[in-house]
């Protein structure tokens, strides 16, 4: 039961060393140590403190040696100060690295526009916490929705 | 400061490279393609909504296709307009007017620039860097090459433009036989 205790620990505290993440919200444990159907919430500084900034949520959590945590299934919601989502970036697998803020994988990311109409996705990317940075290495793909009418020719 | 006006001397030649489509205010909105961009890498700074594209950009939007090795594009708030789009080395821009004449233009770099004052949409595409504009009717360098697309209209400094004309159309209402030769048609040079 204490094995169990700690390992639940560690996962809650590793999200929550996402620095961002100050309320973990939900969260299962078994006994291999890792977390599931887990999601953590930050709230914005008051004076809207009673409003999202941000939700992450994943299938899986693991801890890694070094402060590293693998995600799978990977969503992370972003909200602005309307309580309106801004984002929403999805990921199959990462690896995020508590000490230093960073989330990257080779594998296949997607980012949402708030409102479904623009996305990008990529394989291989890097997301610096700190300065809200992504990098997409290969393949981008964007698809920006057009609701402008006006026709011209060059 | 010497501008010329490539759209008027199109036309008064018979060519119009430029065509608008002005909708009503009450006429419906046709739904238009999604704008796709494609590159090799991309780089997305989220708390100064920029984004970067590097290697084999490729822009395929209803209005026109771009390519070009990097570009930078600011992005807007959800469901705004991007203002601001940087394309730089190897710029290639194809268009497709409503007569379905293709419109070709290269330069070295293009920014397009778009913003609302007073009311008044300011949308704008700049051509800088051995700027050309090319379609059947002939072709315009300048530096630079500004095309006005709230106004659709083209214009440019330092320009040189060649104009092709078909010697056969010019001779259609002359008595001359040489309206009626398989002739291929020729270019003049202005």
């Amino acid at each position: 039961m204490k094995i169990k205790l700690n390992s639940a620990i560690a996962v809650l505290s590793a999200l929550m060393a996402l620095g961002i993440f100050a309320v973990a919200t939900r969260a299962q444990q078994n006994t291999a140590g890792h977390a599931s159907d887990f999601s953590s919430v930050e709230y914005f500084e008051p004076p809207h403190q009673q409003l999202m900034k941000s939700r992450l949520s994943g299938a899986e959590a693991q801890p890694l040696a070094g402060g590293l945590l693998a995600i799978k299934q990977l969503k992370l919601e972003m909200f602005d100060t309307n309580g309106v989502l801004e984002m929403v970036v999805k990921a199959p697998d990462c690896v995020y690295d508590t000490l230093h803020g960073v989330a990257s994988s080779p594998g296949h990311l997607r980012l949402e526009t708030g409102d479904g109409k623009s996305h990008v996705e990529g394989d291989g990317f890097l997301w610096r916490q700190t300065n809200s940075f992504l990098t997409i290495s290969n393949n981008v793909h964007t698809v920006i929705e057009n609701t402008a009418e006006k026709k011209t020719g060059l | 400061m010497k501008k010329f006006y490539f759209i008027t001397l199109m036309i008064m030649l018979g060519g119009e490279i430029l065509r608008t489509q002005t909708n009503a205010a009450d006429a419906p909105k046709p739904a238009r393609a999604p704008t796709i961009i494609n590159s090799d890498r991309a780089d997305f700074d989220i708390a100064a909504r920029k984004a970067f594209y590097y290697g084999n950009v490729r822009v395929d939007d209803p209005q026109m296709k771009l390519t070009c090795a990097q570009m930078v594009a600011d992005l807007p708030q959800t469901g705004g307009h991007i203002n601001r789009i940087v394309a730089e080395t190897n710029v290639v821009i194809d268009s497709v007017d409503e007569k379905g004449q293709t419109n070709h233009a290269t330069s070295d770099k293009a920014v397009y620039i778009y913003n609302v004052q007073n009311g008044v949409t300011n949308e704008t595409v700049t051509l800088t860097g051995h700027a050309k504009v090319e379609n059947e009717q002939g072709w315009l360098t300048g530096e630079p090459i500004v095309w006005d697309r709230a106004n659709n209209s083209l214009h440019a400094e330092n320009q040189k433009m060649l104009f092709r004309q078909n010697i056969s159309d010019v001779m259609t209402n002359t008595n001359s036989a040489a309206g009626k030769t398989n002739k291929p048609a020729a270019s003049k040079i202005f």
